[in-house]
């Protein structure tokens, strides 16, 4: 019998912020599929005209799981118009930071984000009740991963630890500035950040790594699941260092199995389908923030379309280690997962040449000055993906702030030429094997570790309501 | 690193007050002299930062909370299940007995459109429907962190989504914890002592006392540099950064001898300036955070 089902997922769980999938399922193939964030703050609005060394601090509030990258995005974008150039040291103590945060969420993101979607944890405890039941791991090795569900913890709040060493607290440290961080390294931080490192890494290269290829052995399919375009895009990051060169990833892309340079010139940002309206449909960086504009037809969500050379790329720990050669086995909702906990690694043992190169006690502050005008662009790549803060400066406060997100690009809208976003893109074909419990869809999408708090200066569908939860 | 700089039993017993309190209440559940509280943790119109900083808790942890504790019902960010069986266990606490948690502002502008927190039998439900349906029937509402206390970042100017604190939508006392985000030994000490307790001590803006009564400036370790007119010119000094827009002056929290992240470090210990996350205001009315043009 052939028959088309909607599907609406709602709320998403296990992501940061607030999201709807919204797929149509017909003879248990998935034809089309949309990703609409459903929160909207406007912080590009509310920045302008306010204090430019705020938005250090200030973009922070976008995200709670990701406050770091804001913080080095921002910095980057300062420097870039100010003229700063930041010292070898001054680098090496930021990225550090930087780094803390991505073991923070991607131990958080597999053991309490992903892993309940594939493990069976104790109903005994209200938040774990589930609603299905393709749970398939045997007993021991299920419950040998909620033991380590639960001693994951310790290891988070440690990655969160270090970053306060650091940077003072966290989520939403202090540290992050202009010339690399506000304080010093003393030979005492560097011994506790050393010591607290080597534990993480310990527990992901024994337990986060053997977890994820226990859970892909049952779940073989996922290898074909949610592709996507396999177009990916990186900004680069801790790359291009003075005298230690690139440790992990330099600004590239790929698509059409060719790894090109990366030309950040050929950004653009799209609202054909978001609620929207500017002078220009398609606009660079700096030419424009538009309006928000909940009336415009055929819009379904206020999440952007961000393009590189007018096409939808992937960014994330799977475009990253394609890039940079490490990890090829291929493209597909497991890929991605199994790409984040081995990056995890990656990143731990960088980190560790990091802290092997610091001097201690060197002072990277000046005192700065807010030119009258200028303008700089901060991109780098973070945990979930390439990040763009754009910052203009006019009579000495900041005239338009763009910001474009990692989310923002896997979640992204149609353009007019009606490509779904990368996301969607994942979605559309998959085979659902219970249309009534369609948990293949929460699984793609979750691999992407979507951010909504950041991709969404976004809101959805004001006045279009839709139908019910499953429709015939 | 992890020493606290002074021993005065003021400030030492003071730390261990949230501890203490967790396990006095974690026991008294299991003696069954208080009955496991049933738990919602609301995400708003915020960042969904201040359930990372709860899970960030060292001493009390998040573990023993949500297993020891309390039973957590519903939070968008951990619960296992997902669209219509998530929001199902949110719609089943109507009506029952529940200790309300709050974390982000609440959008209000066309009705709380501006932020939809899931589906229920297919309608979409706004952060401000569900504050005000779940809001007035909790046992108590605990507002986490500065947006759901105050609005906060959420609504700086100039406002986009017309972002409120949930007081301002309540009949219903709301207890407040402000703090970008909110420290885990805040939420978690004021849990147990409503569990053990009831209502703690407030002062006049609802924050607990026993986390909300000092000012930064009166116990910061860089106050005699204050005292003798000694202050930084730069960030990375380590002299009073008063002259740099520091807000502890103004903000009233025990940031200076609770520290953060296990009691690793803190803002002004990172030789960087209090920015005023914990007050009433934060960002519009702390803002500059930085300056260095002050005389």
């Amino acid at each position: 019998m052939n028959e088309t089902k909607r599907v609406v997922i709602n709320p998403v769980t296990r992501i940061s912020g607030f999201m709807e999938i919204d797929a149509d399922i017909d003879n248990s193939i998935v034809t089309d599929a949309r990703t609409e964030g459903l929160l909207f703050r406007g912080f590009e609005k509310m920045l302008e005209g306010r204090n430019p060394f705020d938005a250090v601090y200030f973009t922070q509030r976008i995200c709670g799981i990701c406050s770091t990258a804001h913080s080095v995005a921002s910095t980057l974008a300062l420097e870039d118009a100010l003229g700063v150039t930041v010292s070898q040291q001054g680098r090496y103590l930021r990225d550090i930071i930087h780094g803390c945060e991505f073991l923070q969420n991607h131990i958080r993101h597999f053991y309490q984000y992903t892993a309940p979607d594939f493990i069976k944890l104790p109903e005994s405890n209200t938040l774990f009740e589930t609603d299905h039941n393709d749970f398939r791991l045997p007993k021991q090795k299920n419950d040998l991963i909620v033991k380590h569900y639960f001693d994951s913890l310790e290891y988070s709040r440690n990655a969160h630890e270090m970053l306060a060493i650091l940077g003072g607290k966290a989520p939403h440290n202090h540290g992050v500035f202009i010339g690399g961080i506000t304080t010093q390294a003393t030979p005492e931080k560097i011994a506790r950040l050393r010591s607290l490192l080597l534990n993480i890494r310990q527990f992901i290269c024994d337990s986060m790594i053997p977890d994820a290829y226990a859970v892909a052995e049952y779940y073989k399919e996922y290898f074909e699941i949610g592709r996507g375009y396999g177009n990916f895009l990186t900004f680069g990051c801790f790359d291009g260092y003075e005298r230690l060169d690139t440790l992990y990833v330099n600004p590239s892309t790929y698509s059409d199995g060719r790894i090109m340079e990366l030309n950040p010139g050929e950004i653009t940002e799209n609202i054909y389908s978001s609620w929207y309206t500017s002078r220009q449909e398609t606009y660079t960086p700096f030419e424009t923030i538009p309006e928000p504009d909940m009336k415009k037809r055929d819009a379904y969500s206020w999440v952007k379309a961000p393009r590189y050379r007018g096409l939808p790329y992937e960014v994330g720990p799977l475009a990253r280690m394609w890039l940079c050669g490490e990890y090829r086995n291929g493209i597909s909702t497991m890929d991605r997962t199994l790409a984040r906990v081995l990056e995890a690694k990656k990143v731990a043992n960088i980190m560790l040449c990091l802290l092997d190169n610091l001097i201690p006690g060197i002072d990277v502050q000046k005192e700065y000055e807010v030119p009258q005008s200028a303008y700089g662009a901060g991109l780098i790549d973070t945990t979930r993906g390439a990040l763009g803060h754009w910052i203009r400066i006019e009579n000495q406060v900041i005239s338009l702030y763009q910001i474009i997100t990692p989310s923002a690009w896997n979640l992204s809208t149609r353009d007019r030429d009606n490509l779904p976003g990368p996301g969607e893109k994942a979605m559309i074909g998959t085979i659902i094997r219970n249309p009534d419990a369609p948990v293949e869809l929460g699984r793609i999408i979750r691999s992407f570790d979507p951010c909504v708090s950041c991709a969404t200066h976004v809101y959805s569908k004001g006045n279009l309501i839709k139908t019910m939860q499953v429709v015939p | 690193m992890n020493q606290t700089f002074n021993s005065c039993p003021n400030f030492t017993t003071r730390l261990e007050t949230a501890s203490a309190l967790v396990h006095k209440a974690i026991d008294a559940v299991r003696q069954k002299n208080i009955p496991k509280r049933n738990l919602i943790w609301l995400e708003l119109t915020g960042c969904s930062g201040n359930i990372i900083s709860l899970l960030d808790g060292a001493n009390p942890d998040f573990k023993s909370l949500a297993s020891q504790m309390v039973n957590f019902i519903y939070d968008n960010s951990l619960m296992a299940a997902e669209g219509e069986a998530a929001m199902e266990r949110l719609f089943g606490m109507t009506g029952g007995d529940y200790i309300l948690a709050v974390e982000g502002a609440v959008s209000t502008k066309d009705n709380g459109l501006y932020n939809i927190i899931g589906r229920w039998k297919g309608q979409p439900v706004t952060a401000y429907e569900t504050i005000k349906k779940f809001g007035e029937q909790a046992s108590y509402v605990i507002a986490v962190g500065t947006c759901a206390s105050d609005g906060g970042i959420s609504a700086a100017r100039p406002n986009p989504a017309e972002c409120v604190g949930i007081q301002s939508l309540l009949d219903k006392k709301v207890i407040k914890l402000p703090g970008c985000p909110c420290h885990p030994d805040w939420f978690m000490g004021t849990l147990a002592y409503l569990m053990l307790f009831g209502e703690p001590e407030l002062d006049s803006r609802q924050r607990p006392l026993m986390f909300y009564s000092t000012l930064i400036h009166d116990i910061c370790p860089r106050r005699p540099y204050f005292d003798q007119g000694i202050f930084a010119s730069k960030l990375g000094e380590k002299t009073c950064m008063f002259k740099l827009g520091c807000r502890g002056p103004v903000t009233r929290v025990d940031c200076p001898i609770r520290k953060w992240n296990d009691r690793v470090n803190w803002p002004i210990g990172d030789d960087s300036p209090c920015i005023g996350c914990a007050m009433f205001g934060f960002p519009d009315k702390m803002e500059p955070f930085i300056s260095f043009d002050t005389t």
